[in-house]
């Protein structure tokens, strides 16, 4: 692995023309006053491949603001007008460079407290976190809170990049000890790898090159250990699981399930199982536009033909018949609220997996999380940037699996079911097998909707979308109307 | 994961799951097809995603009618050879006023034959959701997109009304007048737009390709005189010159660049190396400061 502090675009320019090694999403967070822009604008300046309008634009802007004593790099993190004019970040910014083998897509997210939400919603999508702290301030209540954050939503892999080491003469004492603070702070949670980092943003000590300032740091520099991170975890590979998301046909014979794997590989002949609906077939065909595929792993795009035709629609997820995904109507899960509007047990609730979308019959918060203390206070209700417990009965089972199982098929989301708006993204803690309402819940079943509601509706794969969709709608009418439904269709 | 799944692959794959979720989840979607090269990227993703069916969505051009003449060629060729469904919309009030690219500001000009002219279209069809070959690498507004950006009623784009997006899901149930804009392409950068037409061996329209061509020098920009509808200035005498662009729009806004590359390999090779980004060469976005920004909140894409 070599440093690419160097590096000059003539010699990046024949790796160009090469497919790179993997995509790896790095999410940034800590606030403004920790020099967060500042560290990822000089991470951009050093080793990407900038263009030359985009340098230019940075050093004219800076002269502007600076006097020209330094390129102003956070220039280049900076997006809407409306935030430039508040001078904060208040949403996810995507930004995208390549190094010589990898390309690197970095997710700013805001630093302030009241934007938990885009935090977690930006971490959902990071193979790996910076997390900032200044040198001066070290660890701090919103350090804990980010770790929090970035544990509950499944971030393996942390770095703390403790900034402004320039502000500290340089102190080895000073890291250590915020370097000892990260450590016991992190072993309170599931990161499979957490690690320390001395940084002067402002000078690129330890961004993209190794610092002169800190001899005592023989470390890796930033740039040096994201390039070492594996893009896709190899190792934890999961049951195979494939979340139908529509069937689609040649009009002839071939009757394709196409969706994205989600976890774990398949292979032509390989038994699979939908498991709402119990029925198993063998792969036949593995296909994709043209050519067929011997094996497809976590991440492809495919369609799957099985030997039999077994009844199976969008919402279905195939999967490894000896290791099946829960038939939940039952959900314990920790959630995110992320809308302005806080939870209303009067409203009614759509629970969102991979591909299936069914109506909730009760939305229970048991608690809410203290970020920093990591203890659970009981509450009955939520608003927005809240970590809560919750308990989800639904309308009718779901195929998932519990988050720590299977991190793909374990994640949801709450959607208002008459606004449409995601209000809250989860991880399902805990999965219970069976039915949902009990034995007083009003039956919505098959023949009823058939009589009336869905009479004009046939057998095609479009009609039994609507007749799911019109199932799922009276359900949250009668919902409203405070009767229990079980759907039964 | 094996190696040989590159970067391209891991792209490709993600667009296609936005294509599958879009096409699941909306009643009546349609994919704005421009006719440049992201537009050939996402309909080869769209053909891709629904394969061996057709893609289950008809295209939408915005024809301005200062289209290079190549690019219609290119349009029609491309719907004949794939068997698709093409609508082709004019603003034909604005084109009655006489609304042009050289005697109205780049912004009027814009906002009537393009921003207009797509939302009536989406309301003549009642669409509900239109694909865009947007990426969050071309501009700095662009960078906060979703993949499912949401319209209020009036095409509108609010950013405080945007839906957060977690993990992989993509939630497409809409509020009361809400349509959607679905951007397949979120994650790719122009260099992997390139990349990828080089490997999937794409046929993209010519005028990507150097060829002398009858060129001005406006404003310290290279135009090539696709018709004689623009008056020309004192002095300015088309000289023919190897040329060719980085961009396609409307052909009085958009420059050239001076090129030798003549066939895929060295565009590509010429694309990669490049010192300067795409937007440098279409004139409307050097307008005004913030001009992508406000053009998206107005409907623009």
């Amino acid at each position: 692995m070599t440093a690419l502090t160097a590096i000059r675009r003539e010699d990046l320019a024949p790796a160009f023309s090469q497919e790179l090694n993997g995509i790896l999403h790095l999410l940034t967070c800590g606030s403004v006053d920790d020099g967060k822009s500042t560290l990822i604008g000089r991470l951009l300046w050093d080793a990407s491949d900038l263009y030359d309008d985009q340098r230019e634009t940075i050093n004219r802007s800076s002269n502007a603001a600076t006097g020209g004593a330094h390129p102003d790099f956070s220039l280049l993190l900076d997006g809407l007008v409306a935030e430039r004019e508040q001078g904060i970040t208040i949403d996810i910014a995507w930004r995208y460079f390549d190094t010589a083998t990898r390309r690197f897509v970095i997710i700013d997210s805001p630093g302030h407290e009241q934007y938990t939400r885009n935090m977690a919603s930006g971490a959902s999508h990071a193979d790996v976190a910076i997390m900032l702290v200044d040198a001066r301030h070290g660890v701090k209540r919103q350090t804990r809170r980010h770790a929090a954050i970035l544990d509950i939503v499944g971030v393996k892999r942390v770095i703390l990049a403790v900034n402004k080491m320039d502000l500290v003469d340089w102190s080895q004492e000073k890291f250590r000890a915020i370097e000892a603070d990260f450590r016991e702070l992190t072993l309170r949670f599931g990161f499979r790898e957490a690690t320390t980092i001395p940084v002067s943003a402002v000078g690129g000590d330890n961004v993209a090159r190794k610092s002169e300032h800190m001899p005592w740091y023989t470390g890796p520099h930033l740039l040096e250990y994201l390039e070492r991170i594996p893009s896709r975890d190899t190792t934890a590979r999961g049951p195979f699981r494939l979340p139908v998301q529509t069937v689609l046909r040649d009009g002839v014979d071939f009757r394709g399930l196409a969706g994205t794997v989600a976890s774990g590989c398949i292979s032509v002949g390989d038994r699979v199982t939908d498991a709402l609906s119990g029925q198993s077939a063998h792969v036949l065909r593995i296909a994709t536009m043209g050519r067929d595929l011997e094996i497809a792993e976590q991440g492809q795009a495919v369609a799957l033909q099985l030997d039999s035709d077994i009844d199976v629609a969008r919402g279905a997820v195939i999967s490894a018949s000896d290791s099946l995904p829960t038939v939940a109507a039952r959900i314990e899960g920790r959630i995110v609220w992320l809308w302005e509007t806080p939870f209303d047990p009067g409203n009614s609730y759509l629970l969102r997996t991979s591909t299936d979308l069914a109506p909730i019959s009760t939305l229970a918060i048991t608690s809410l999380l203290d970020l920093e203390t990591l203890a659970a206070e009981p509450a009955d209700t939520c608003s927005v940037n809240d970590i809560a417990l919750a308990t989800i009965t639904l309308g009718r089972p779901v195929a998932i699996d519990a988050f720590p199982d299977n991190a793909p098929t374990g994640i949801f989301l709450i959607i208002d079911a008459l606004t449409g708006a995601s209000v809250a993204g989860g991880v399902i803690s805990s999965a219970t097998q069976g039915e949902g309402e009990g034995a007083s819940a009003f039956r919505l079943t098959r023949e009823l909707l058939e009589r009336g509601l869905c009479r004009d509706l046939g057998d095609s794969d479009e009609d039994r979308r609507e007749f799911q969709r019109r199932a799922n709608e009276a359900a949250l009418l009668l919902h409203a109307a405070g009767i229990p439904v079980k759907i039964e269709i | 994961m094996t190696a040989e799944y590159s970067h391209l692959d891991m792209l490709e794959a993600e667009s296609i799951h936005i294509f599958r979720e879009a096409a699941a989840q909306f009643r009546r979607p349609v994919l704005m097809y421009s006719i440049g090269k992201d537009s050939t990227v996402l309909l080869h993703l769209a053909r891709k995603a629904f394969w061996p069916q057709k893609p289950p969505f008809p295209l939408l051009h915005i024809d301005t009618t200062w289209k290079f003449r190549d690019m219609i060629e290119f349009r029609d060729k491309t719907v004949r050879d794939f068997g698709l469904d093409l609508i082709v919309y004019t603003n034909e009030d604005g084109v009655r006023r006489g609304v042009n690219p050289y005697d109205y500001a780049p912004s009027t000009y814009t906002d009537v034959m393009k921003t207009q002219a797509l939302k009536q279209a989406l309301d003549k069809y009642g669409f509900d959701a239109a694909f865009g070959g947007a990426r969050r690498d071309e501009e700095s507004s662009r960078a906060k997109e979703r993949v499912f950006s949401f319209r209020s009623a009036g095409h509108r784009w609010d950013p405080r009304r945007q839906r957060p997006e977690m993990w992989n899901l993509l939630n497409g149930r809409l509020g009361a007048g809400e349509t959607v804009r679905v951007f397949p392409l979120s994650n790719w950068t122009e260099r992997d737009v390139w990349r990828y037409i080089l490997r999937e061996k794409l046929d993209v329209v010519p005028l990507y390709f150097a060829a002398r061509r009858p060129t001005i020098e406006r404003n310290g920009q290279l135009l090539v005189v696709d018709d004689d509808r623009l008056p020309l200035q004192k002095g300015e005498v088309p000289k023919m010159k190897s040329v060719r662009f980085r961009t396609l729009g409307c052909w009085p806004l958009t420059a050239a660049v001076p090129s030798t590359a003549a066939d895929l390999e060295s565009v590509v090779e010429e694309t990669l190396g490049a010192r300067t980004s795409e937007r440098q060469g279409r004139l409307i976005d050097h307008d005004q400061a913030g001009a992508m920004e406000r053009k998206k909140q107005e409907g623009y894409f």
